[in-house]
């Protein structure tokens, strides 16, 4: 945006364009809610042998080992030509933390396929008692020999019956106190007996996230990532990855757009006051972007992004609604029509998104979760 | 969040830290209840310090550094409410100093022995800093302008660089304090500095030589006052931030500390918010962008920012603190009303982001 390339950065960005232009079929540009496996995988699977699928991940576990500055030209190319969202469970969550907690067996039958897009994973935190207080998690895995038992549920798992295999947080110590002491991460192959998922339909209309039930179901031992009662911590270590890939840029660049198109198309681009919120939109979109660079350079340091990693999210999150809520008012007697609209400048797509993106500010620790996170670990405020 | 710093940019910063040390709300209380704005010993020790001609190129005798290093100390500067025009000083010499053949001025305006302010706007929303209506006639290097600027920081002033209009579009003039036909009419700000109006009567003035032309000169001067002025802000965002957590961290209601609130926790996260994303903005901008080529569209993107962010963070602080806060006796309402002063030079929010719909092509 206002980062000159250098002209290696420049070179790289024709190259990343050109191709995207000539590989990303048109039917998956601009969607806004994330197109089912059917049509995605092909895409994420494209992306994996051209060798671009992991641009953060280093190159011994087949990521591309990419700059800053290339994964920032990346996440523009990407927004530039309305990619869809990727599943990021693997890429940004599993992959990660069994690069830092999981032993090389593991490392060695997991990493790959998520690489090559042959797995599909889902994060199993969540339960119906326990959302924001987390550690209040009741699905209990109990070891027995060489295996553990697992009896519970798990809800609002994104992808849930779309995916092959859980990274889950269960309760392995019930007298535990704290109540976090007793919590373990393992992996659940979901294709093993006595699961059962149910598919939820989202107000955005889609089936984006399901309930999974256990019902004694056995998980080797050797699933276990690190030590037994210590999934707590091997949750929270990457939280603050988690939280910067929500608050890539790219979705904000794409609702901007959005906007423009639909704002031309109904007229209410030459109102002054219509304009002002444009800028501020506009603006605060640079902000992000600066902020998410700045937090990326941050982590690539190896400088910690502990707590910090909120305030992107919390920022991120509620720019993205706030632009959703301009692109309704730029659609005026559209805004409520289920159907994209056609506009002179092509398809616009108001509701859904608008609808898709009162999400954000809930999962991944809601708004008013990570403003306490902010409140007390960052600016000490008392308890 | 912490920035990425080079270790002479953290020494850079440490030395500004440490200049402001002998500033803050005691002193700028001092100049609000006296008749002069600032103590041109202090300003002399910062042109000594090499931030006056931070941006000055090394064959011009400045210390040739970028506008990273240059927020770093205005940044210092808004933290401590420091009266001195440091930055107003630095960016007239940067304006002066990037003229293949500087004005002999220069070398004492980087000392702080001669103060050089930009006089720039012309009214109240802004304008379009390219198209002013003070007239430059004349040829050569010598012209007379005719015309009003507002808003100038004149105090202690010996001379202004002006925007006009001239034959071939805008030119960049320096018009000395003393010159013939210039008259100053000043006025108290609420933080008890003065603004000054300043007519020119066919009054003479040096045409700065263009860079690599005058209407670039007068363009990168306004957008270096724009980034300037942002950084400066959020400096005062800062500090204002942190006097009002430790406020939140003493003060006992309901027999507990009034930070243990979640509301008031809340609107603390969001003052801490604003002023990261600000932070981020303009080391952005200024990690980007050479001191005399800014991009026109980001200065005018931080400053709207800053501004509007700025007089949100100050106006929070002020209702955490209760009616203490609306006191003169306390320190917070000083914050306030620089950021007051601050975010409505050379455009506010509103303003900029009028010009950046334009320059950014939002509606195109
Ligand atoms: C689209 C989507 C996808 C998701 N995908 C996954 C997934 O893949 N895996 C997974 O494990 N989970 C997933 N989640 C679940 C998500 O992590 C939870 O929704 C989230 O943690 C909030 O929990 P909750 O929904 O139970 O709300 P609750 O915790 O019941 O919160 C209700 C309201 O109360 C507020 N609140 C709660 N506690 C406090 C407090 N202490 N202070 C102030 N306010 C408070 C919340 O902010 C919220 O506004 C997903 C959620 C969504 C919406």
């Amino acid at each position: 945006m206002f980062r000159h390339d250098t002209p290696a950065e420049a070179s790289f960005r024709t190259e990343v364009r050109s191709w995207l232009e000539a590989n990303l079929p048109g039917s998956l540009r601009d969607r806004t809610t994330r197109p089912p496996p059917v049509e995605l995988m092909p895409w994420y699977q494209t992306l994996s042998r051209k060798g671009w699928i992991a641009p953060h991940w280093p190159r011994q576990h087949g990521g591309m080992g990419a700059t800053l500055n290339e994964q920032i030209v990346m996440t523009e190319e990407l927004a530039r030509i309305g990619a869809p969202h990727l599943p990021v469970q693997g890429l940004n969550h599993i992959g990660p933390i069994l690069m830092e907690f999981g032993s090389e067996a593991q490392q060695k039958k997991h990493l790959p396929p998520i690489i090559d897009g042959s797995v599909i994973w889902a994060q199993g935190y969540s339960e119906p008692g326990a959302g924001s207080d987390l550690a209040s998690l009741a699905t209990r895995a109990t070891l027995n020999g060489d295996h553990f038992v697992v009896k519970g549920s798990k809800i609002w798992t994104t992808w849930g019956h779309h995916s092959d295999w859980m990274f889950a947080l269960v309760r392995t110590d019930p007298d535990a106190q704290p109540r976090h002491a007793g919590i373990s991460f393992i992996l659940i192959d979901l294709h093993s007996p006595g699961i059962r998922i149910r598919p939820i339909v989202t107000i955005a209309g889609d089936d984006e996230f399901a309930e999974v039930f256990f019902d004694d179901v056995v998980v080797p031992a050797e699933n276990l990532v690190g030590k037994l009662n210590d999934g707590w911590r091997i949750a929270n270590a990457l939280l603050g990855h988690e939280r910067l890939g929500t608050s890539n840029p790219q979705f904000a660049l794409q609702a901007l757009e959005r906007i423009k198109v639909m704002a031309r198309a109904t007229g209410i681009i030459a109102d002054p006051a219509f304009q002002d919120r444009l800028a501020a939109a506009s603006i605060n979109v640079t902000a992000l972007s600066a902020m998410f660079s700045h937090a990326v350079e941050l982590t690539n340091n190896e400088r910690s992004l502990g707590p910090e990693s909120s305030v992107v999210k919390i920022f991120g999150s509620e720019l993205l609604q706030s632009l959703n809520e301009l692109l309704i008012e730029a659609a005026g007697g559209h805004a409520a029509m289920e159907e994209p609209v056609a506009t002179n400048a092509g398809v616009v797509d108001v509701a859904v998104p608008f609808l898709f993106s009162r999400r954000v500010t809930i999962y991944g620790g809601s708004s008013e979760i990570q403003r306490n996170v902010l409140a007390r670990r960052v600016l000490n405020l008392p308890a | 969040m912490e920035l990425n710093l080079t270790s002479e940019q953290g020494l850079l910063r440490d030395s500004a830290a440490k200049f402001i040390g002998a500033a803050g709300p005691k002193i700028a209380r001092k100049f609000r209840d006296s008749d002069h704005s600032f103590a041109p010993q202090r300003l002399r020790e910062a042109g000594e310090l090499g931030w006056l001609g931070i941006l000055v190129p090394e064959s011009a005798g400045g210390l040739g550094l970028g506008l990273t290093e240059l927020a770093l100390v205005l940044e210092q500067a808004g933290r401590g409410l420091v009266c001195e025009p440091i930055g107003l000083a630095a960016i007239s010499a940067a304006a002066l100093g990037f003229a293949p053949k500087p004005l002999p001025l220069l070398s004492r305006v980087m000392t702080g022995d001669a103060l050089v302010v930009p006089a720039l706007q012309e009214r109240a929303h802004g304008d379009d800093p390219l198209e002013p209506s003070t007239e430059a006639t004349g040829t050569g290097t010598t012209l007379q302008l005719t015309g009003q600027k507002m808003f100038v920081c004149a105090d202690g002033a010996d001379g202004f660089l002006v925007s006009a209009s001239g034959r071939d579009g805008p030119v960049l003039c320096f018009v000395a304090r003393d010159a013939l036909g210039c008259t100053l009419q000043p006025a108290e700000t609420v933080d008890g500095r003065r603004l000054a109006a300043l007519y020119l009567d066919q009054t003479p003035a040096d045409l700065v030589s263009p860079y690599p032309s005058s209407r670039d000169a007068v363009d990168a001067l306004y957008n270096l006052s724009l980034v300037a002025l942002s950084a400066e802000l959020l400096g005062v965002m800062e500090e204002a931030q942190r006097i009002t957590l430790d406020y939140l961290r003493i003060r006992k209601q309901f027999g507990k500390l009034i930070g243990s609130f979640q509301a008031l926790q809340h609107q603390a996260a969001n003052i801490y918010l604003r002023t990261e994303a600000v932070r981020s903005l303009i080391f952005q901008v200024a990690g980007n962008n050479e001191p005399w080529r800014i991009d026109p569209a980001m200065a005018a993107a931080a400053k709207a920012k800053a501004s509007e962010d700025a007089l949100f963070v100050t106006e929070a602080c002020i209702q955490l603190h209760g009616a203490i806060g609306f006191t003169d006796e306390h320190d917070i309402g000083l914050y306030l009303k620089r950021a007051m002063l601050l975010s409505s030079l050379m455009g506010n929010a509103a303003a900029q982001r009028r010009r950046y719909v334009a320059i950014a092509g939002l509606t195109a």
